[in-house]
């Protein structure tokens, strides 16, 4: 019988309640009772939210695809041969060949690795130097961090992509570390003052305040007490940064800075693609979706983590 | 309350910020009146008398001392009267335009200009306005890339590289020993260093075009905005909306003007090829001078709107002569491109595969091109390969540049696998223009193997391709020097014998790509010019020198 | 509270000093000069006259001191590359264009991601919001050149005939229907997600909880109470997404041939126009600088707080 959703939700909420009452009552009984940290809360939570299972299993697919099929593909992703090019995608290639004849299928897996590569890389960097000067900001305060919040202030003037296109001007050549550090230059401001932020309002927590009165040091506060408790943040940012970092990969790639050929990311194959998409569309459109599938997974997972870790969202 | 209050004031803000933005930027589509064709509106290109072209880039100045590039000489060249047109190929023959006559004797050329042309504000086009530009053109003040080109006037070199500064009068004598003369109104007397059999057809060039003395003197570096401007040709500038368009009106009093048969012709600046395919697909456009995604060559090709036109340019590699020394191993290289495959699968646009550096349109190729088969149109890999074993240290490792613009990237992953089969491990690198130039020097960057160029003529005589590589010349990158060639071609400046001269540069050309040559660069294909134009549209055409002359132009019904 | 203001407002000035200085020494860094732009050599006294015609050969404290006072006056210089136009002018003819633009994004974006959001988060956790959410994420996982791409090939290619709409430009109105959809999917997806995310936490909340065991109807609820506080915090979106819509718009200027800022600044990089990317990129600046300043005041009169915190 269809029931409406109301209905659905007030019963949820008495079983519930029914299950936390067993609970408490097996624990006053003196039965042992399963501890739960954040941690395995937060995992059972996330397990319950369909969406961000399912976009979980999808990320995950796809770093499998780029790690495993380059070495199981029977063909040389560099070999040129034209008699093969412009092939649509078929059994003998999952993905068709481009222009030279190139098997995509093991490309797009080879150009996955350096676009999932240079997302991480430059997500790590980006959290390092966030955590870093967010941290150092929040955690001493006073005029410090008021003179590095206006510094930070005039950073975040500075607009992403043209400082990404002069510092790879200055560097004068395109590869994987380059890359990186273009992207990651202008990226890190709102996590150091998302990071500061919260260092801030935990350090009024009385806990915190405890600790000092006691007398604990600077050094045991900080990684023992605060950094821990921005960890939930810093996961859900690492796969809410990641896709900006892909993606300003792919767009500096299209403009034409893309990495030195042979070699391939997502962005220089969506570059040879673009040129060619009015015949051959199928070559601009992989990697894509390919983008996409790695984008849309890598919110799902962190709206799902965003959720399983905040304990002010109770389930409703 | 105070949230309230805020959220308010806030969505006022927002609202007043749209509006600002949506009334700032709508002025722009009330300037409208001036595009009557190509919005969408797909009736009112196909008006005869109006033509609509897609061209690539904004025009960086449509000052003729300093437009360098393709697009700023298509414009200048249709809103001014050049001195000379260039007749038909494969002669080139100057044809008298502003100058109606000349006579030629040794090193002195005059000119005797016609006496009907006019600018636009009305007054008459004179030889002293010819001088007085020119002088302009090879000022050091101007800061004109194009100044060498004068650099056959006596007396033109020195003063363009004079130092201006307040103290001395030194550019000023130096400006006045300059070899240029305005007797009377319509004649001018050129001194040139040496006699130059090509010089009548290097004044067709958009550098040599006069520009308007008032105008220039009245409005400074603006004086080309429309409004401003001053020209003399079979259109004028009516509009110029940056990075959008350009809109040219016929002008009645040019004097050939009865035979002018558009009104008007609206310049699109659409960068992107697709984009611009797409326009011309739609009918947003007669004329697609952008060009199109090269994968869709093949398809276009087969259609009645595809033209093609031969052009005196090369597509080339160099190589670094002091990095690969060994005259074996750039041989093996230059044997190993296949440069018919690379022709028809990648650039797909009938290009030639070039044997040899002087392309086949250049007046004098059938003498200069004789005996330029060693190079083949195909891959040669077993004479390659021997060439390869004879080299004793072969650098093994070649690193191979190019610029970033389209379609050099897969022509370098073509040649890439190609070399791999003489056991060469070579690495692309990938730079913008500038740093690309940067590093080509000259000299190049000591990490520099090998290098993406091209060169298209400034005028129809094969010197001017030649001197390309004389030792120590602006445009050699490749750190070679050869007594014999340079001697090869001083004789021929200097030689006032056509046929002399052909045989001289043959004799280069050998040196260059011959069998016993040197073989600093492996020549790949020459250029041909393309685009698609409606079959409304007639006589619209691009000459080897890449020029389109608009007063040729019509569209029917 | 004014003194805050104040304050704000004066330290904006070493603020856009510090990103002049910045943006001039990493642009002193590049190699490559703006005076060649074809394969043709410029004869080096021809270089040398151009480098002193625009002051490129003084000392860099004297070049940095030019561009101070060129930017305080309000004079940005001579385009190098594009030589009979000034930064100025070139400006105020493309800065507009992109403005509107990037307004008519924002306002796409949100007329079409904050019922989106809101949807999503009345239906936390069921089909209809994995649909909605997926359908504005959409719009964010795509790159712009594909979405662009396919826009223009259907709906002006293919299509066109019925939709009239052009495949490129900026001059009529249909014009602007598909480069700002495509500009817009992006903040689109951002406003979604946060309104979802405000909303739930406000949902949560005990007064929303006694509204609605009070009897009050559910739609003056949300609409009054629930609503109001969830958009709020979608100001300081204002930041990063003026970041997204100057990154974005370079592409979508690109491929749709509209002659804004955006196309002009990569160029300008590109052909090493160092006075136009000085200027374009001080400007920019000084409008992200200016728009948080704006937020950080608007934040410190809605909570007091932050102010004691900041200042």
């Amino acid at each position: 019988m269809a029931t409406n959703p109301q209905e659905e939700e007030v019963r949820e909420a008495a079983i519930t309640r029914e299950s936390e009452a067993a609970e408490r009552m097996r624990y006053e009984a003196g039965a042992a009772v399963r501890q739960t940290s954040l941690w395995r809360d937060a995992v059972r939570r996330f397990s319950a939210n369909k969406a961000a299972l399912a976009a979980m299993v999808a990320f995950v697919l796809l770093a499998l695809y780029c790690l495993i099929v380059p070495f199981v593909d029977p063909y040389d992703p560099n070999a040129v041969d034209f008699s093969q090019a412009y092939l649509t995608p078929s059994v003998h290639h999952f993905f068709g060949t481009d222009q030279f004849g190139r098997d995509l299928f093991v490309r797009t897996a080879l150009g996955g690795r350096i676009s999932i590569g240079i997302g991480f890389a430059g997500t790590f960097a980006i959290m390092l130097i966030g955590i870093l000067y967010g941290s150092i900001s929040g955690f001493v305060g006073g005029w410090l961090d008021n003179g590095m919040m206006r510094l930070l202030d005039a950073l975040y003037g500075l607009p992403y992509l043209p400082f990404a296109i002069i510092t790879l001007a200055i560097f004068g050549t395109v590869n994987f570390w380059t890359m990186v550090i273009a992207l990651t230059i202008a990226s890190w401001f709102t996590t150091a003052r998302v990071i500061r932020g919260q260092i801030i309002s935990l350090k009024e927590n009385d806990y915190v305040r405890a600790a000092r009165a006691i007398g604990a040091r600077w050094n045991r506060i900080l990684f023992r007490h605060l950094l821990p408790n921005t960890l939930g943040l810093v996961i859900v940012f690492v796969f809410l940064e990641l896709p900006g970092v892909v993606l300003g990969e792919a767009f500096l790639s299209f403009l034409g800075l893309g990495i030195n050929p042979p070699q391939a990311s997502w962005g220089s194959l969506a570059q040879d693609g673009y040129s060619q998409y009015l015949s051959h569309p199928y070559i601009i459109v992989i990697p894509s979706v390919a983008i996409a599938w790695l984008i849309l997974s890598a919110f799902f997972v962190a709206d799902g983590l965003r959720d399983a870790l905040d304990p002010r969202t109770q389930e409703v | 309350m105070r949230r309230r209050t805020l959220a308010w004031a806030l969505g006022l803000v927002a609202a007043f910020a749209f509006v600002a933005a949506g009334c700032g930027g709508g002025g722009g589509s009330s300037n409208n009146a001036n595009n009557n064709a190509g919005n969408g509106n797909t009736t009112a290109a196909t008006n005869s008398g109006t033509l609509t072209v897609a061209i690539g880039s904004e025009p960086p100045s449509l000052d003729p001392g300093l437009a360098t590039d393709t697009t700023s000489s298509y414009v200048v060249m249709n809103i001014n009267t050049p001195i000379v047109k260039l007749g038909p190929a494969p002669d080139l023959k100057p044809r008298p335009a502003l100058a109606q006559s000349w006579d030629v004797n040794g090193n002195s050329v005059t000119l005797h200009l016609r006496s009907d042309v006019t600018w636009t504000d009305g007054t008459k086009v004179t030889a002293q306005d010819v001088v007085w530009s020119w002088l302009r053109t090879i000022s050091p003040q101007l800061g004109a890339d194009y100044a060498y080109q004068f650099y056959g006037i006596k007396g033109a070199q020195e003063y363009n590289g004079c130092k201006p500064s307040a103290s001395n009068n030194q550019c000023n004598d130096l400006k006045n020993k300059v070899g240029l003369s305005a007797p009377d109104a319509t004649t001018v007397k050129i001194q040139l260093t040496s006699p130059q059999p090509w010089f009548m057809q290097q004044l067709s060039h958009v550098s040599f075009i006069p520009v308007s003395k008032t105008a220039v003197q009245k409005y400074g570096d603006k004086w080309t905005a429309p409004g401003h401007i001053v020209t003399d040709g079979p259109f004028k500038l009516t509009s110029w909306k940056h990075d959008n368009s350009l809109t040219l009106q016929k002008y009645d009093g040019w004097y050939n003007a009865s035979q002018v048969k558009l009104n008007t012709v609206n310049l699109k600046i659409i960068t992107d090829g697709s984009t611009a395919l797409q326009a011309f697909n739609a009918g947003n456009v007669d004329v697609n001078d952008t060009g199109w995604p090269v994968s869709e060559t093949s398809s276009l090709k087969q259609k009645p709107e595809y033209h093609q036109f031969p052009a005196l340019g090369i597509y080339y590699y160099g190589f670094n002569v002091k990095q690969v020394t060994d005259v074996n191993q750039r041989k093996a290289m230059a044997l190993a491109i296949d440069r018919k495959t690379i022709v028809e699968n990648i650039t797909q646009a009938g290009q030639v595969p070039a044997p040899s550096f002087t392309p086949d349109g250049m007046p004098g190729a059938s003498t200069i091109n004789t005996g330029s088969d060693f190079l083949k149109p195909t891959a040669d890999m077993t004479l390659a390969n021997q060439y390869m074993s004879k080299v004793k240290s072969p650098v093994k490792n070649i690193t191979l540049i190019f610029n970033n613009a389209p379609g050099h990237k897969e022509i370098a992953v073509a040649i890439q696998s190609q070399w791999q089969k003489l056991g060469l491990n070579v690495t692309l690198k990938q730079q913008d223009w500038p740093q690309f130039l940067q590093f080509l020097g000259p000299p190049p960057n000591s990490s520099v193997d090998a290098f993406r160029m091209g060169w298209v003529a400034d005028f129809p005589d094969d010197i001017n391709f030649l001197s390309v590589l004389e030792c120590g010349g602006g445009n050699n990158y490749t750190n070679w020097c050869n007594k014999q060639f340079d001697q090869d071609l001083k004789q021929a400046t200097a030689s006032s014998s056509q046929s002399q001269r052909y045989q001289l540069y043959q004799q280069a050309e050998q040196i260059l790509t011959g069998k016993n040559g040197d073989m600093p660069i492996a020549p790949i294909y020459w250029y041909t010019y393309a685009d698609l134009q409606k079959s409304t549209v007639q006589g619209y055409k691009i000459n080897p020198m890449d020029e389109i002359d608009l007063s040729q132009v019509s569209v029917s019904q | 509270m004014l003194k805050f203001v104040v304050r704000r407002v004066l330290w904006t000035i070493p603020i856009i000093l510090l990103v002049i200085l910045m943006v001039f020494g990493m642009m002193k860094e590049i190699k490559g000069s703006p005076f060649r732009r074809t394969e043709r050599a410029v004869p080096a006294a021809v270089m040398a006259n151009l480098n002193r015609k625009f002051g490129l050969d003084r000392p860099w404290y004297v070049q940095y001191e030019r561009y101070v006072r060129d930017v305080f006056t309000l004079d940005l210089g001579p385009s190098l590359v594009l030589r009979n136009q000034d930064v100025n002018g070139i400006v105020e003819e493309h800065f507009p264009v992109s403005a509107e633009l990037g307004g008519l994004a924002m306002l796409f974006a949100i007329v079409v991601g904050v019922p989106l959001g809101v949807i999503s988060a009345l239906r936390a956790n069921r089909f209809t919001d994995y649909a909605a959410m997926l359908v504005a994420n959409v719009g964010f996982s795509v790159p712009a050149f594909l979405t662009s791409t396919l826009f223009i090939y259907f709906f002006a290619g293919k299509w066109g005939g019925f939709t009239g709409l052009p495949t490129n430009g900026w001059d009529t109105w249909s014009a602007k229907v598909l480069p700002v959809i495509a500009l817009g999917l992006g903040p689109l997806t951002y406003f979604a997600r946060l309104v979802r995310g405000q909303m739930l936490e406000t949902l949560q909340q005990d007064y929303v909880r006694t509204a609605k065991a009070k009897g009050l109807r559910w739609r003056r609820v949300v609409g009054v109470h629930v609503l109001r506080n969830s958009l709020i915090p979608a100001v300081t979106a204002a930041g990063p997404l003026l970041g997204f819509i100057v990154t974005g718009s370079f592409i979508i200027e690109n491929i749709f041939a509209i002659p804004g800022i955006g196309r002009y600044y990569v160029t300008s990089v590109e052909g090493r126009d160092y006075s136009t990317v000085m200027g374009i990129t001080v400007l920019l600046s000084i409008l992200i600088i200016v728009a948080n300043m704006v937020v950080d005041i608007l934040y410190g009169v809605l909570d007091p707080r932050t102010r004691e915190a900041r200042t």
